[in-house]
């Protein structure tokens, strides 16, 4: 294997560009171009391990520099904020407001770009989606240093192309983010977590009763033997509805304050795993959930390798997280777990891999049916493959 | 022509004779859409019933380099279903099943022709429904709502069609087919389905849409409530999101919007006020039954000089029978009328308010005005009479007020789509990087430049062959934003 750049989130010894604003960021993109660079776009770094590792990159380009507050607009309920400024530093400066976003890379410094990029979300994601639907605009640097607006700082909006969907989950191979336009949402008054001991195998039977219930819950989740599920609203309102939940489940305890951020905390950390594991998401219909925990407990002790999951149970994402055993045994269950997610026509992205595991199974699957476009698609916007090479080989 | 002849012995075979039409009389049932002062007739209508046909279909026209164009329902008011001369149709009209309805995962899967308001009949008897509600939404297909990213009344709360749409079965312009999206919102790279939402049919066709289904709202509360003036129903507005309440809906109607839609359907709204307030919510009993008191406290604060609840779901359904019936109703107080859809920023909808006034009176055409307040979609009504001459002066106006919007900060479009109607205007609120990026991405899926040409995105054919000279964004003068 090819030392390569990606596969830790270290760049050290590149050259780093790290422009400050618009006119900065085109140049620095089209400077690379007349030079033939290839370019890997980085923002904080905690996503540099997602996809295929990238090969070696001429400049880096660094986006914590394109950290401006550009407008706040608490009465249209939007937000326009440079694409570098870390997101938890956004959520501080958001009077009575927030970007209903918590994924588990936040209180890493995760930045609003490398989130978007990502189509990263967390368990919020059940009530309001990931960023690709909090997002009304972006501007976007092209690998030809094109500056290129799509969308607008209306909440409503359907002029144009929404390109801003193209970048979501584009892992900074069609462009450089550098500026997004967000809408927002009222804080809640108060915030409540129902906690239900209960096995992974009763997980979408006992979320299905809550959430065919009109109790309205934020999030659905089941993470180390509980089913957490969070309302929020007034703080009676929130209470009331945790309450009447617990009675139609019959048990479990409702967490307030510092116990139930540390459950969702703990949740966190598992979906962002650490140095030495192999942490990958899937995409699946959510009744699927049992199916391949099952599947992922078999692998796993087959290969000799400890898993952990974590899933959003209404909405079918889980995230699993492999630690111990030997490269091969990570590798064998991803290529496993990942083949039959596939046939059932879920999606798997890897967030990190441990060392030597891309060795035995590759960072992405086979090719989706949708290869072609995506191929067409870069051909169009980096037709010299210049940024992020590699990110998502072999599908383009 | 003969590649025409050509195609409709070959799609014939295919289709049946019963699924293509040729007769010339027959084809001019599909010369516009909603917005009926464009007209072309087609060469060919076809009507596929299968994902396997649409793409043969696909497949022909991409062989002979015919033009082609989707339709659903023809209800899209932006001309976006507008056929292309020397080219066909391929209607949806046919593709009508609910193929599956999946009340544990919340979801169902559909065929683009099932209308929008047949999901949630569908889906109803499970306490689930379909959130999108465009106005139209008793005839309006999902295929359509997918092309357009409908949005409609409850879109503050709940979003747009966009948010609704897990997978997409979609036939691409050489005929191949994929599905973008998946089984969950999660997918592996980038978001194609997101980018086929609201693309105008000009990206492919899609044959098939998972929907995601939402769980029915155990309480909902409606009110109309009158004011003296629109500046005080807009203020009304604005402090209930100051409050930090998301309603599921507000909307705004003016007195000419209020008269149109009485003499309609006579709803029950008053008809002397000069701005009518609908607004409602939805969500858990206790919650919802306190935060409708608030509003109807913000409502008095704000001089409200009358309030009525609807005391039941008929009473509801009136209320907003009033209301969605406004565009149509518009018809009986004038001959004919042009509908805009341009947005602004909630706060600047009394500026907007002001100076669409006075436009109107310049141009000595009446306006009436029926928004979205709760996310500043504008829909003004430009009413005229033909026979009087007042066509041109109407579609002047139509256009200088889209253009506003942009002017204020906002969009040429809300929920309609650009189509035809707005090409020519998308150089106002798009630089030419920007229009040439999104033009990069349609050929990537449309090299041969078959798919629904000549929509959304601004041609010399279309608009003259000089585009106007550059004009800064207001936001770009404000320093908002910059363009380089």
């Amino acid at each position: 294997m090819s030392s390569s750049v990606s596969d830790r989130t270290s760049t050290d010894g590149l050259p780093t560009v790290r422009p400050a604003d618009l006119a900065q960021a085109r140049d620095t993109m089209r400077d690379a171009a007349r030079a033939g660079h290839r370019v890997l776009v980085r923002g904080a770094g905690t996503a540099q391990s997602w996809g295929a590792p990238v090969e070696p990159v001429d400049v880096v380009v660094d986006t914590t520099g394109l950290d401006r507050l550009v407008a706040y607009n608490p009465a249209d309920m939007t937000v326009a904020v440079g694409a570098g400024m870390a997101m938890a530093d956004l959520q501080d400066r958001l009077e009575g407001q927030r970007v209903a976003l918590d994924a588990a890379r936040i209180p890493a410094g995760a930045t609003v770009g490398g989130l978007l990029a990502t189509g990263d979300g967390g368990p919020l994601r059940a009530s309001y989606g990931t960023l690709r639907d909090l997002v009304i605009g972006v501007t976007v640097v092209l690998a030809d240093g094109t500056v290129a607006r799509s969308g607008g700082h209306v909440i409503k909006n359907v002029a144009g192309y929404d390109l801003t969907k193209l970048f979501a989950g584009s892992l900074g191979s069609f462009g450089l983010v550098v500026e997004v336009v967000l809408r927002v949402h009222p804080r809640p008054e108060a915030s409540r977590t129902l906690a239900v001991p209960c096995p992974v195998t009763e997980a979408v039977r006992a979320a299905g009763v809550v959430l065919s219930s009109p109790l309205e819950p934020v999030a659905v989740d089941w993470h180390d033997d509980r089913l957490l599920v969070r309302f929020e609203g007034t703080t009676a309102g929130a209470v009331a509805r945790a309450d009447k939940a617990r009675e139609l489940l019959g048990s479990g305890e409702v967490l307030g304050g510092d116990t139930e951020e540390a459950a969702w905390s703990g949740l966190a950390a598992l979906v962002r795993g650490e140095e030495g594991q192999t942490v990958l998401r899937a995409g699946t219909r959510p009744d699927q959930l049992p199916e391949f925990a099952g599947l992922l407990g078999t692998l796993a002790e087959r290969h000799g390798v400890s898993a952990a999951l974590t899933a959003g149970v209404g909405v079918g994402v889980t995230t699993v997280a492999l630690t111990g055993g030997s490269p091969a045994g990570h590798g064998a269950v991803l290529d496993g777990w990942r083949a039959r997610v596939l046939a059932a026509g879920g999606s798997v992205t890897v967030h990190r891999a441990a060392e030597g595991t891309f060795e035995v199974a590759p960072a992405w699957g086979p090719a989706p049916a949708t290869a072609p476009l995506l191929r067409s698609i870069k051909q169009r916007l980096d037709a010299d493959h210049r940024l992020a090479p590699g990110r998502f080989a072999p599908w383009f | 022509m003969t590649a025409i002849a050509d195609l409709r012995d070959t799609l014939t075979a295919v289709l049946g004779p019963a699924g293509v039409i040729s007769d010339p009389v027959e084809l001019r049932t599909y010369e516009c859409d909603g917005l009926a002062g464009y007209r072309v007739v087609p060469s060919l209508v076809l009507l596929p019933t299968t994902t396997a046909e649409v793409a043969a279909v696909v497949r022909a026209c991409h062989r002979a380099k015919v033009p082609f164009v989707a339709r659903g329902a023809g209800t899209g008011l932006s001309g976006g279903a507008l056929p292309v001369a020397e080219g066909v149709v391929i209607s949806l009209q046919r593709m009508r099943a609910l193929v599956e309805v999946d009340p544990a995962n919340h979801r169902a899967v559909v065929q683009p022709g099932v209308t929008n308001l047949a999901i949630s009949r569908a889906v109803s008897a499970y306490d689930l429904y379909y959130a999108p509600d465009p106005s139209s939404q008793q005839v309006c297909t999902i295929g359509g709502n997918v092309a357009e990213n409908s949005g409609g009344a409850h879109c503050l709360k709940y979003g747009f069609t966009t948010n609704h749409v897990l997978a997409l079965e979609t036939v691409l312009p050489d005929g191949s087919v994929v599905w973008l999206g998946g089984p969950s919102p999660e997918v592996a790279g980038p978001d194609l389905r997101g980018l086929m939402v609201g693309s105008e049919g000009t990206l492919g066709i899609v044959t098939g849409v998972v929907v995601r289904l939402l769980r029915k709202p155990e309480a909902v509360h409606t009110l109309l409530a009158d004011f003296p003036s629109i500046e005080q129903a807009g203020n009304t507005v604005t402090d209930i999101i100051g409050a930090g309440i998301v309603p599921a809906a507000m909307e705004i109607m003016d007195q000419l919007a209020i008269e149109a839609s009485e003499a309609a359907v006579g709803a029950g709204y008053t008809l002397d006020t000069p701005a009518a307030l609908v607004i409602e919510l939805d969500g858990p009993a206790d919650e919802c039954g306190d935060l409708f008191e608030a509003v109807q406290e913000l409502c008095h604060r704000n001089g409200t000089t009358k309030i009525r609840v609807a005391a039941d779901d008929a009473e509801r359904g009136r209320i907003w029978t009033g209301r969605k019936a406004a565009f149509a109703a518009v018809g009986r107080i004038s001959p004919q009328y042009f509908v805009q859809d341009g947005v602004v920023p909630r706060t600047r909808l009394a500026e907007a308010l002001g100076t669409i006034a006075a436009m109107g009176a310049e141009a000595g055409l009446r306006v009436a005005n029926v928004f979205h307040a709760g996310d500043g979609n504008l829909h003004p009504l430009v009413l005229y009479d033909d026979a009087r001459g007042e066509h041109e002066r109407a579609e002047k106006l139509s256009k200088a007020i889209a253009e506003l919007c942009v002017d204020l900060g906002g969009s040429l479009s809300g929920e309609h789509g650009i189509g035809t109607d707005k090409a020519c205007s998308m150089p106002v609120m798009f630089g030419e990087d920007d229009l040439a990026t999104m033009d990069r991405v349609r050929r990537a899926f449309d090299p041969d430049g078959l798919c629904n040409p000549g929509k959304m995105l601004p041609t010399p054919r279309l608009c003259g062959e000089k585009p106007g000279p550059y004009r800064p964004h207001p936001l770009e003068a404000d320093g908002v934003i910059e363009r380089l």
